[in-house]
């Protein structure tokens, strides 16, 4: 995506630990990676709020300087598409995000439920909020029209074995950003033993999602 | 992704089985020859050639999947389950002579499916139909994705008519691919288009109406 | 006779729709499927009492029954669980406003369920960027232009566009609009997207 947009301005994210410094092009090649690792992959990656919020008011801020702007500027409509792209990347992100959350409700929830502190959470407030109403609701009509209805000993179901899980066994594409080194790669056949590759920078490779989520997550692999 | 608004749970991998799949309720639903262990006191009306009260010890009769498994034990047997013909040496020898000339969609059409769930019952040949599923898997595919990436605006029916659940699933996900890159490369993947729901919807009210 | 088959006929009447379509709430056939449910519980319950004073050989049959009851269980909630999400993909092609034929197909535990989730996904989309809001049920394809040219296929009325302007949305007229704008009509139908 050009930088066109944002020649006028920077954001300074107002972060106690003062080193985050990001040009709108850096902000908008981490709302891109996001995307793609959240469209690509089986499960749910940890939430980035705080790239949404810079997004969004990086958006507002351009859409106030577009209304100042006379009309049939050209100049102006390149950067009302830009806004439109923009626009596009985040609300695919947000949505993708929003669908495995209710494809995976009550798996999200226990994963959040049963995370240690400090750790990382995996759904914006936001979003937790949405999830815990979707379960609310969803168990609560399943109630009412059947399952209080049924005999005493059938009256609930356990929502995590009903529903399913993601499958982290499926193949993601991705390239290296940083090297790796021994990486341990599970047998496919019972005639095949366990070995390691190493993974070089720039690389793309076919591979197993279980094997390098945990990568995803520190950023240094990303789905393509 | 995000074109089409219905996503339904998806069936089960492997020999597991989704709770709300509603492929894997209708999977679990076919039926299998197994023969009673042991009486079921006032459950002789499940076979209909009997009219008496019990259902004797040694009846032969045909049960759906969930019911088996639902019984089955390997300690203490009350059925002995035996496997559907096509996963019989039979027509294994049949499928591994020549897989493509067979017609899955009648022998299944839940071939692989079925295959698999067979595998939860404890049987010496049981290496056997894994193996034969694979390769019969494996010995389709090649044609199966071909014609699903080569075949655009054809008639591709005769050849889908012939294939299993899962191959059909294959198959489509391959077609939208292809029509997703052809409609790409005329420069139409950016068109805006009317809700396929909403379109279905308006042609049955329509339907109604004329009826 | 086989049990269960009240409850198989609920997902297969699912599985003929599966484009997604929501048929109408068979109310009748989930009260047979409850009403073998209780048949079958009531003979279990006949058939432990017996079992405890002795009779172990009523054991096959108790689970028998039993299997029944979870497969009845398990139909029912696949049912109801799949036309929520039939009900789900109704609030993202239509909008929050059902169409009276789609609407009678639900029962009045799914419209209360559908305005719950509408509740939730507004609030969620008004929370995003910290307050400002983002409605994510637009944007469904990358922009290519601006401006669309559209053509109107059925008498919509007036409609007002970003700058004030108010245009008459006739059967059959031609209009240039801001893409953003139209999404939503396109995909209802009322509008089509005509490419250059």
């Amino acid at each position: 995506m050009s930088e066109a947009a944002f020649d006028d301005s920077e954001i300074n994210q107002e972060d106690d630990s003062q080193e985050d410094v990001m040009t709108p092009a850096e902000l908008i090649a981490k709302l891109e990676e996001a995307w793609l690792n959240e469209k690509f992959s089986p499960e749910l990656q940890e939430n980035k709020s705080e790239v949404v919020e810079c997004v969004m008011e990086q958006l507002t801020h351009m859409e106030s300087n577009l209304q100042r702007v006379k009309k049939g500027d050209t100049k102006a409509s390149i950067h009302r598409m830009e806004v439109d792209r923009i626009r596009f990347v985040l609300t695919s992100y947000l949505r993708s995000r929003l669908q495995k959350i209710e494809k995976f409700f009550p798996h999200v929830l226990e994963r959040e439920k049963s995370r240690a502190d400090g750790e990382p959470s995996l759904l914006s407030p936001e979003e937790f909020a949405f999830a815990k109403e979707y379960y609310d609701n969803t168990e609560a009509y399943l109630k009412a029209v059947a399952l209080k209805r049924m005999p005493p000993n059938l009256q609930s179901i356990d929502m995590l074995k009903a529903v399913p899980e993601p499958c982290l066994d499926s193949f993601v594409f991705l390239r290296v950003k940083e090297k790796q080194e021994n990486i341990l790669i599970e047998p496919e056949t019972d005639d095949q033993r366990e070995y390691v590759v190493d993974l070089e920078e720039g690389s793309q490779h076919l591979m197993r999602y279980r094997t390098i989520a945990p990568l995803i997550s520190n950023g240094a692999v990303k789905l393509i | 992704m995000d074109a089409q608004s219905y996503h339904p749970v998806s069936p089960g991998v492997g020999t597991e089985e989704n709770f709300l799949s509603l492929d894997d309720i209708l999977l679990s639903h076919q039926r299998h020859p197994v023969r009673t262990e042991c009486a079921f006191p006032r459950l002789g009306f499940l076979d209909r050639s009997s009219d008496s009260e019990d259902l004797p010890e040694g009846t032969k009769m045909e049960l759906p999947l969930w019911l088996s498994k639902g019984l089955y034990e390997r300690k203490r047997r009350v059925l002995s389950v035996e496997l559907p013909k096509v996963y019989k040496e039979g027509w294994r020898t049949v499928f591994t002579a020549d897989p493509n000339v067979v017609n899955l969609h009648k022998m299944g059409p839940y071939y692989y499916g079925l295959g698999s769930q067979m595998l939860h019952f404890d049987s010496p040949e049981n290496p056997d139909i894994a193996q034969t599923l694979l390769q019969t898997f494996i010995g389709r595919f090649r044609r199966v994705m071909d014609s699903s990436q080569n075949a655009y605006n054809e008639d591709t029916s005769t050849l889908v008519e012939r294939l299993d659940c899962l191959e059909k699933a294959l198959f489509r996900s391959g077609q939208s691919g292809l029509n997703g890159f052809q409609s790409w490369e005329k420069g139409r993947a950016s068109q805006l288009t009317a809700s396929s729901l909403v379109i279905n919807y308006r042609k049955r009210k329509m339907a109604d109406v004329q009826a | 006779m086989m049990f269960c088959e009240k409850a198989v006929e609920l997902v297969r009447e699912l599985q003929r729709l599966s484009d997604g379509q929501l048929p109408a709430f068979n109310e009748d056939g989930l009260r047979q499927v409850l009403q073998e449910m209780e048949s079958l519980y009531d003979q279990n319950q006949a058939d432990v009492n017996e079992a405890k004073a002795g009779r172990s050989d009523f054991i096959p049959s108790i689970k028998l029954r039993h299997s029944c009851l979870l497969r009845n269980q398990r139909c029912v909630t696949a049912y109801l669980y799949d036309r929520l999400l039939r009900i789900r993909a109704l609030r993202w092609e239509y909008g929050s406003v059902l169409p009276a034929n789609v609407r009678f197909h639900m029962c009045a535990e799914e419209v209360e369920w559908f305005s719950q989730y509408k509740k939730s996904l507004a609030s969620f989309m008004r929370s995003i960027g910290g307050g400002e809001g983002l409605d994510i049920t637009q944007d469904m394809k990358p922009p290519k232009s601006l401006y669309i040219q559209v053509r109107c296929i059925k008498d919509h009325g007036e409609f007002e566009i970003d700058d004030g302007t108010i245009i008459l949305l006739k059967k059959n007229s031609q209009h240039f609009l801001p893409r953003w704008k139209c999404e939503h009509l396109i995909r209802q139908g009322v509008l089509e997207h005509v490419l250059s």
